[in-house]
């Protein structure tokens, strides 16, 4: 990663930034100690995960739907959630044929044969992309486009400060 | 640099009136004191800027009298105007002046209710300047002086945007009386871009505006009337507004694409838009769609082919975004290979961040250092800070060494290179068994996605 070059409005620039103050802060809040069990670190990569998410949903700002939707599964707690995302994928009915049925806060969604085949992959690629439950093809297509394309940055910005970590 | 602006033009005497020996030695009191001096001068900028879009005032007045005392005013004001700074108190007077000077234009003596009172008496005759048809055009070239230096003091007096505009609004409707002759000076055209105002400028810009939208929108050809209007009753009229219109988009982008008959009806049609530009229609409710050669022409079918192109088109940008897609071919396998593609980043995206809880030291992070020019420099300081904290700190707690992640983080370059198989093995050298068990135990508890699962497989 070019350091020199950064442009400081750029996305990567932005997640940069915010990514390294959430860093910091876990790590003030919680410093590594010599014994932390792996139950410590999985909850220290839960924060850190977690915080990589909100801080690339933040630089995006919520012009797209899926940090949108990613910074409010970030903030709701799960059993709000539950029952929102039931109301949610119920009004999938009106944009495409669609019956729902639900049990215990599993949705499940079948798609008539009107997909054209595609209901299968169409239905793996909203479950992946944020917030790609209700929306009609074309544009979850450009989501996932964008998605990616903070995706890679986000995997960029973290190896590059992985690899600083661990620079021996 | 004004002043010689100011002597160089050349311009004709003004005709200020037997107040300008006393309007003389206000200015020099005033020049005494703090009261700004670039500001007289913007103002007699601003004043025969005025003078152009007056130049109809009909007094004939003999000059030469005033000849005299005209340039050593212009010398006063120009040598004034050498040695002031900026004073901001003088900018609303300078506003009031130039407002109330334009606000009359005609009238003979002008009635100036201004803060400084007398000093202004020399606007009085601004309004009085002869017809002279050279003279309002070395006017014209004046106040192109004018306003360059108006540009550039206008960056540096920021509001002094109402005295600008109060000018340039009073420009344009006696210009446009005098349009051919006036509008070739550069004055003008730096004035009317300065302003930004409609009356001028807008003549020019609503024409790329409006043969954009043009373009965009009317590719009406009566053809495609005759076409379009029987099939497509009024209720579908909106929604097919719609569709057509991002269609028209398109096809301005694939019209090059498109069959050769259709070649020429386009060509009618753009020539259509460029003659349309010059007799503005009335805007149109909805949107023709050109139908091709061998197609259904029910309205249904043009929302399907629409909605088709738009995902094809939105297929062909991911397929550039996913590396190793141009082989592929067909929407089944494209969104296999996206669906795989984002799963992999996602699943990069996790281990990174348990590497990061893992080997994270307490280091102390300069947020705007790192992201600041000199940051490789801060990058050094902080590897050379983290070899004696790594050799400290337990590498992995759980005996996996820094080297194993290096390597572990070197064969994942890309994804096409993910083999997970060779993974696990890299791995499993690395860990202790128990090590590897607790870990795998505790990763269970808690409630993730499958990614996480995946995850407890690979590390």
């Amino acid at each position: 990663m070019d350091l020199h070059n950064l442009n400081p409005s750029s996305l990567k620039s932005r997640f940069t930034t915010r990514f390294l103050r959430a860093l910091t802060e876990i790590n003030a809040r919680k410093p590594i100690a010599s014994s932390s069990s792996p139950r410590e670190i999985f909850q220290r990569y839960r924060r850190i995960k977690d915080a990589a998410d909100t801080s690339m949903a933040y630089s995006v700002r919520s012009r797209r739907t899926w940090s949108k939707a990613t910074l409010w599964r970030l903030r709701t707690p799960s059993h709000r959630r539950r029952l929102a995302s039931f109301g949610r994928r119920s009004s999938l009915n009106k944009t495409r044929t669609t019956t729902t049925a639900s049990h215990r806060g599993a949705v499940v969604v079948q798609i008539t044969s009107r997909g054209g085949g595609l209901g299968v992959q169409l239905e793996e690629l909203r479950e992946l992309v944020p917030g790609g439950e209700a929306m009609d093809l074309c544009n979850l297509l450009d989501e996932t486009a964008h998605y990616i394309k903070c995706l890679t940055t986000q995997v960029q910005v973290m190896r590059t400060i992985a690899n600083l970590y661990s620079l021996e | 640099m004004d002043n010689q602006f100011f002597l160089d033009a050349g311009i004709p005497p003004l005709h200020f009136g037997s107040s300008l020996s006393s309007s003389l030695s206000p200015v020099m009191e005033i020049q005494s004191q703090d009261c700004f001096p670039t500001d007289y001068g913007l103002q007699y900028e601003s004043a025969l800027s005025s003078m152009v879009s007056s130049p109809a005032s009909s007094n004939g007045n003999n000059m030469s009298s005033e000849s005299l005392m005209m340039r050593e005013l212009i010398g006063k004001l120009g040598s004034v105007g050498n040695s002031g700074e900026i004073l901001h108190h003088s900018q609303p007077m300078l506003a009031a002046a130039s407002s109330s000077c334009y606000s009359t234009p005609l009238n003979s003596p002008p009635k100036l209710n201004l803060p400084v009172p007398k000093s202004m008496g020399l606007k009085s005759g601004v309004a009085d300047f002869s017809a002279d048809p050279g003279f309002a055009e070395r006017a014209a070239k004046f106040s192109c002086f004018g306003s360059r230096s108006f540009n550039g003091r206008r960056t540096q007096f920021g509001p002094k945007d109402n005295g600008e505009i109060a000018a340039c609004r009073f420009n344009p409707p006696p210009v446009n009386v005098k349009l051919p002759r006036v509008s070739s000076s550069p004055a003008m055209k730096t004035l009317a871009a300065n302003c930004r105002e409609e009356s001028t400028v807008s003549e020019q810009n609503p024409d790329p505006g409006f043969k954009g939208s043009n373009s965009r929108k009317r590719k009406a050809v009566p053809k495609a009337k005759t076409n379009e209007t029987s099939p497509s009753p009024s209720p579908n009229s909106s929604k097919v507004t719609k569709l057509n219109e991002a269609s028209n988009e398109k096809r301005c982008k694939l019209s090059k694409t498109n069959g050769n008959e259709n070649g020429s009806g386009k060509a009618e049609e753009e020539d259509a838009n460029g003659s349309n530009t010059k007799a503005p229609e009335p805007p149109k409710d909805y949107i023709h769609v050109r139908a091709r050669r061998g197609q259904a022409t029910d309205s249904h079918s043009l929302a399907e082919r629409v909605r088709r192109e738009k995902i094809s088109e939105r297929m062909k940008l991911l397929q550039n975004l996913v590396p190793g897609c141009n082989k592929v071919t067909g929407k089944a396998l494209m969104l296999d290979e996206i669906i795989n593609y984002v799963q992999s980043l996602q699943r990069q995206v996790e281990f990174l961040s348990m590497k990061l809880a893992s080997v994270n030291t307490s280091l102390d992070f300069n947020v705007e250092s790192l992201v600041s020019k000199d940051a490789s420099i801060s990058f050094k300081h902080f590897a050379e800070s983290n070899i004696p904290n790594s050799a400290i700190s337990p590498k992995l707690n759980t005996h996996l060494p820094q080297t194993q992640i290096n390597r572990f983080i070197k064969t994942v370059p890309q994804y096409p290179s993910f083999c997970e198989g060779d993974l696990e093995t890299l791995v499993q050298m690395g860990f202790g068994h128990n090590q590897s068990q607790e870990m795998a135990l505790h990763s269970q508890n808690f409630q993730g996605s499958n990614q996480v699962s995946d995850m407890k497989v690979e590390l």
